[in-house]
């Protein structure tokens, strides 16, 4: 029974993008098992892809499929000061339009002036639609398993699984960001004079046992960047907010704050290092 | 703040923390205030790190000064920030500089204690803030070494972004000219190979604790030479 629902969960979810269809879709909806056996299947001698066998052998059992199923009745519950769901918040592919949404994030949103990153987008809406304050729970807390943040955030990735990275580069803005987001990868600073290409330059390095993937190997990459992920070491479903806050703090520069330029600049340039690789989502990572 | 604290007044400030965690968002995003398509991209990127209300930057830094005075770059940070390699001009400008900040003990180099330099040489703790923060007081910070080097393929699994060290002393031996050498290494690799991603540790550790890892890399008794 407990597989079955799991079984049942994508399923229901590739017949739901078909029966959407229609939509100029780089690509289809895919089972996220399937997209990391291909991406497996497709680079032998990856040493990132390939670190740890339990990975693919877990996945189909994802805890983090659970964290998704309670991301869904949170997205279509009316709750908040204004007895609101969420069905009218615009990813950027219009009202309540999920499919694909995720892996073409971030992007510019004229009712705000901003280019937003996924959650800082999903917060938002939060804000905006269902009348919560920036000190509420619901919305201050971003990280954990039982957070409304990364159970909205899981539920609503997983409806761009298997589909292209492909985010938003046309408007000024957004380009600028990009851009940004480069410099920002590449430039070194903290205590220890780290950038984040100390740690993601090569193939096949290892800070102590972890594998780190490259930047600039797409399908290494595409994984690297495929949060939310259920992190085993953390037993906790993880987002790209927390792994790059992570990072800020192994490579001892100040700590960065979510929903803020410079996260949103690094997301930028992560999904676009990514572009065209399928979304592993959500993925389930060491 | 958080220093210096008894357990408990521990806990209480722990909770501080969660509590500033959980609204550290940032409210002042001013993306809408400044027109971003009007500069380079980078100084998009310097005023994003210092105007934008990104980063916690009023954080007290350990090694004294602010989150902020730790995000301002130097000269070999800035003459480091591109992708790939340096090419021979910015090579010869690193080195210069790096030799210029270098400060070399004076007379002999002695080699410390091996067993706490593989202490040091294990430890991952220091300089961390944010989220949450090291706290010198309580803790050494150490070395972080292993993230990078196999120093004792007998221990737990060590990194490979740096050489390995294996058998360093044993294959290089320990004469004077060696121990200035490593000395040199360790507080400023950019003297050898500029650009290099190794921090800078002449200020991050002292004196005494670079002796202990000296002796875990020199030293014939040690593990790495045995």
């Amino acid at each position: 029974m407990f597989k079955k629902a799991l079984l049942a969960l994508p399923v229901a979810m590739a017949l739901g993008g078909l029966a959407a269809g229609g939509a100029a879709q780089a690509s289809e909806w895919q089972d996220p098992t399937d997209v990391l056996q291909k991406l497996l299947d497709n680079n032998p001698d990856s040493k990132y892809l390939h670190q740890s066998e339990q990975n693919i052998m877990m996945m189909p059992d994802n805890p983090a499929l659970w964290v998704a199923e309670d991301g869904e009745q949170l997205f279509y519950e009316e709750r908040g000061p204004n007895n609101a769901s969420l069905e009218s918040c615009d990813f950027g592919k219009g009202p309540g339009v999920l499919e694909g949404a995720y892996v073409e994030l971030p992007r510019y949103f004229e009712d705000t002036g901003k280019v937003m990153d996924f959650e800082h987008r999903l917060v938002h809406c939060m804000k905006e639609i269902q009348g919560f304050d920036a000190d509420d729970p619901e919305v201050a807390q971003r990280h954990g398993n039982d957070t409304d943040v990364m159970q909205l955030t899981t539920y609503i990735a997983m409806q761009s699984s298997g589909m292209e990275w492909q985010p938003a580069n046309e408007h000024p803005k957004e380009q600028a960001m990009l851009a940004a987001g480069e410099k920002l990868f590449f430039r070194r600073g903290g205590a220890m004079d780290f950038n984040c290409a100390s740690c993601h330059g090569e193939s096949g390095k290892r800070v102590r046992a972890s594998r780190l993937p490259k930047m600039r190997d797409s399908q290494e990459w595409t994984k690297a960047v495929s949060w939310p992920a259920h992190r085993a070491g953390h037993d906790n479903v993880r987002s790209q907010g927390h792994r790059i806050r992570g990072c800020a703090w192994q490579m001892r520069h100040a700590g960065i704050k979510p929903d803020s330029m410079a996260n949103t600049a690094l997301i930028a340039f992560w999904n676009e290092a990514a572009r065209g690789e399928p979304a592993v989502l959500p993925d389930l990572k060491r | 703040m958080f220093k210096k604290n008894t357990v408990a007044a521990g806990v209480a400030a722990f909770a501080t923390i969660a509590l500033a965690t959980g609204c550290a968002v940032a409210e002042g995003n001013k993306s809408d205030e400044v027109d971003i398509t009007a500069m380079s991209a980078e100084e998009l990127a310097e005023y994003i790190i210092f105007e934008s209300d990104s980063f916690r930057l009023e954080q007290e830094a350990q090694e004294g000064g602010t989150a902020r005075d730790r995000m301002v770059q130097d000269d070999l940070q800035k003459a480091c920030s591109f992708e790939g390699e340096p090419d021979g001009e910015t090579a010869g400008e690193v080195v210069a500089m790096a030799r210029a900040e270098y400060e070399a003990p004076e007379g002999d180099i002695e080699l410390g204690d091996w067993e706490k330099g593989q202490e040091l040489a294990f430890s991952g703790y220091g300089y961390r803030i944010g989220h949450n923060n090291d706290d010198h007081g309580t803790r050494e910070p150490g070395g972080n070494c292993v993230n990078c080097h196999v120093f004792d393929p007998e221990g737990p699994t060590q990194g490979t972004i740096g050489p390995s060290l294996e058998g360093y002393g044993a294959t290089r031996g320990d004469s004077q000219e060696m121990r200035e050498y490593v000395h040199q290494v360790i507080s400023n690799p950019h003297q050898f190979f500029p650009c290099a991603q190794m921090p800078r540790f002449q200020g991050l550790l002292d004196e005494e604790q670079i002796s202990h890892i000296m002796a875990y890399m020199l030293d014939p008794d040690s593990p790495v030479n045995n």
